[in-house]
């Protein structure tokens, strides 16, 4: 086992030792002069506003969840794709009827307003 | 050398008992959820693993699909009875949920 | 019979769902979707009763199909069973949410979709199937216990059966994983068979039995997995807790049987030292007498019945457990036993939900004092509902508990044993029962309380009376459906 990490287990060796070499001398070699203005957070260089932590609006959580329910079920779409030849014409009709399904659901979901932003 | 099944079978073991420790031990309902589904995906490392020893029908990795979407689809369902507890109690600690003691 | 009569009782509820679903979206009007939906039900089980009753050899299916979904007469039945429950349940939810102010589509459609799953669940032949039908009747079930959005032991109910509830599935699946990492294989049969070929490694396979074994008692409810059973029930809307008692305890009894019976009926598995049939005679045992003692310390007959079901969950192991040893006197009671429980415990539920109304459930004992002598029809319907339930001669309780408790004396040994603990514990159970009774037509409410108005609904009144007229009929002519019992079971176990 240990002969066919070893590349990996080298790689990861090296990496370490430079990260820390590296922040270990520029500690000790670069100038420090702190002044108030560099001890604030970095923000793309514009000042900071507002607390740490938002609360978002519930709204997003609607569109989240439609987004995940949906998003997984590509899942299901991939392996189909790929085998779509040696599937036929059962494949294509139930995955049809798969798509339908979702499809009304879509509708559903749209028609009772869970896509509108503004209510 | 290849990693034979019981290795596989270990880090999902290991895996599904932090998850089941989580699930126990902690009293957020959010990281509960993700409890669980550390232990879903505990199961999957099982499911693909053994499907790689036992390839004739890819049983395995047929399933490890299902519970995938499943799962996404379990985490929507929680998360909105999550949502209506929290409008009711403005908390997520299920020791909060506790008026249907007698 | 061509093989696709099997699945279309599946299509059909699908088909339904999703057109309901429409229907609930484009509207305008109020559309009558508690009567379709109960349509589409008892269209869907009256496919199967009849293929039950007329023809019940159907061609063979094509192994596309058959490797994950089974299409015999266990299935059939319990298509039966569980599209009966569900059709009762959403009659009560078609006069229960219009009272109560909660009138919304939604709930049509989760039971409808849910009663899908639970029917995948029965028939499941592999054990993704299994979990896909598990989880589509537990997410809808979830669903339909929050239904109640302004109530926080609604949103109580709920979190609690969601989390426990998924820890469990979790469980179930582990275990599941864990029999095909022993045995390579997902379906039921490819496991038998490899437990039979001996290349089966025999201690995954036992300990992920054991896990899938956990996963299940949770669903059906049997101590120690039963804590979430009253909070879920109490905080659900009447007619959904009517589902879950009836429609996913069957379901998940049927799946409990067959994969019990088609994958672990080798003698390794059903053996008295590392098998399940000592596993489940403990659940059984445990789950009787907590449940009827647990049943009698209540005020809330809804939380009443909750514990009343744990402990008709307990009266099931028992028969489940003597399969082990005579399986088809053991199977075919737990079919006939699932049965008249549905029925009985409909019309139990159907009872509370005609006592209440206008926003005001009346689900305490004290709420029902002196109810029946004012409305004999809600007093007549609990006590034919809880008699039952009790096993009172001549109801449909009475030939389940018989036939279940029969199949544990004639399995002999320690099951005799059991079966004289159920004899017992169901003893305790006619207290609490008759309570009910006696609090309906022998007293009067104390001064000062509120007194419960039933509602009026022709949903409710229909309910009431199918249920009232199954639960004599099984009492009084047990052998049609009996009948139909024994001969799933006989297809099961291959005699």
């Amino acid at each position: 086992m240990f002969e066919t990490y070893l590349p990996v287990f080298l790689m990861l060796g090296v990496a370490t030792l430079v990260a820390t070499l590296m922040f270990t001398l520029t500690s000790l070699l670069g100038p420090k002069k702190p002044t108030p203005e560099k001890m604030i957070p970095y923000e793309a260089g514009s000042n900071t506003t507002g607390a740490r932590h938002l609360r978002l609006s519930v709204k997003f959580y609607l569109t989240a969840i439609l987004f995940v329910v949906f998003d997984i079920e590509a899942v299901f779409l991939y392996p189909w794709a790929s085998l779509f030849r040696e599937l036929g014409w059962f494949g294509f009709l139930e995955m049809l009827l798969f798509l339908t399904i979702l499809g009304v659901t879509l509708v559903y979901a749209w028609k009772k307003g869970a896509l509108e932003w503004e209510k | 050398m290849i990693l034979g099944l019981g290795e596989y079978l270990s880090l999902a073991t290991i895996l599904f008992g932090i998850g089941a420790i989580g699930f126990l031990v902690r009293r957020n309902v959010l990281i509960q959820l993700m409890s669980i589904e550390l232990m879903l995906n505990a199961v999957n490392v099982v499911l693909v693993a053994v499907n790689r020893f036992h390839p004739d029908n890819h049983a395995g990795q047929l399933f490890a699909f299902f519970v995938i979407a499943v799962a996404a689809a379990e985490v929507a369902t929680g998360l909105a009875i999550v949502i209506a507890l929290f409008r009711l109690k403005k908390s997520v600690d299920t020791d909060q949920a506790a008026s249907l003691k007698h | 019979m061509s093989w696709w009569i099997g699945v279309a009782p599946l299509l059909l509820l699908l088909g339904g769902g999703l057109l309901i679903m429409l229907a609930d979206a484009f509207a305008k009007e109020r559309a009558e979707l508690a009567t379709t939906t109960t349509v589409t039900l008892a269209l869907s089980g009256a496919i199967s009763f009849y293929v039950l009753l007329v023809d019940p050899v159907l061609a063979p299916a094509p192994e596309l199909v058959t490797r994950y979904l089974a299409t015999d007469k266990l299935g059939a039945f319990f298509d039966v069973v569980i599209c009966l429950g569900a059709a009762l349940s959403t009659l009560l939810a078609g006069g229960y949410l219009r009272e109560h102010g909660l009138e919304r589509g939604e709930f049509y459609v989760l039971a409808l979709f849910s009663a899908f799953g639970a029917m995948v669940l029965a028939r499941a032949a592999d054990m993704a199937t299994l979990f896909i039908g598990l989880e589509t009747m537990s997410l809808g079930v979830y669903a339909m216990i929050a239904f109640r959005r302004r109530s926080a032991r609604a949103a109580e109910g709920a979190i609690k059966y969601f989390l426990l509830g998924s820890f469990a599935a979790a469980i179930l699946l582990f275990g599941s994983a864990l029999v095909y990492a022993g045995t390579g294989a997902t379906s039921f049969v490819g496991i038998a068979a490899a437990m039979a070929g001996g290349e089966a490694s025999t201690k995954l396979v036992l300990l992920g039995l054991l896990l899938v074994v956990v996963g299940l008692a949770f669903k059906v409810s049997a101590v120690p997995f039963h804590m979430w059973t009253p909070d879920a029930y109490e905080g659900a809307p009447t007619p959904a807790t009517t589902f879950m008692s009836v429609a996913v305890k069957s379901a998940a009894f049927a799946v409990f049987v067959r994969l019990l019976m088609t994958s672990f009926g080798d003698p390794l598995s059903t053996s008295a030292a590392a098998g399940w049939p000592p596993v489940l005679a403990g659940l059984a045992a445990v789950t009787m007498v907590f449940g009827n003692l647990a049943a009698l310390g209540q005020s809330s007959v809804k939380r009443m019945l909750a514990y009343s079901s744990i402990a008709h969950a307990g009266y099931v192991l028992v028969g489940l457990g003597a399969a082990a040893r005579v399986p088809e006197l053991g199977v075919s009671s737990v079919l006939f036993y699932l049965a008249a429980y549905t029925v009985s415990n409909a019309l139990a539920f159907g009872a509370l939900v005609y006592a209440g109304s206008k926003g005001k459930e009346a689900v305490s004992y004290a709420d029902l004092a002196g109810l029946g002598r004012r409305h004999p029809g809600v007093g007549l319907a609990m006590a034919v509902g809880v008699l039952s339930l009790m096993g009172f001669p001549p109801t449909a309780g009475f030939f389940g508990k018989y036939y279940v408790f029969n199949a544990a004396v004639q399995a002999g040994g320690g099951w005799v044993w059991l079966a004289v603990l159920g004899v017992l514990s169901s003893a305790v159970g006619a207290y609490y029962y008759l309570r009910v009774v006696v609090l309906m037509f022998m007293r009067e409410p104390a001064q000062g309380a509120p007194i419960a108005v039933p509602m009026k609904s022709g949903y409710v009144l229909v309910a009431l009376v199918a249920s009232a007229v199954f639960v004599m009929n099984l009492g009084l002519l047990p052998s049609t459906v009996l009948e139909m019992a024994v001969a799933a079971a006989q297809e099961l176990v291959g005699a």
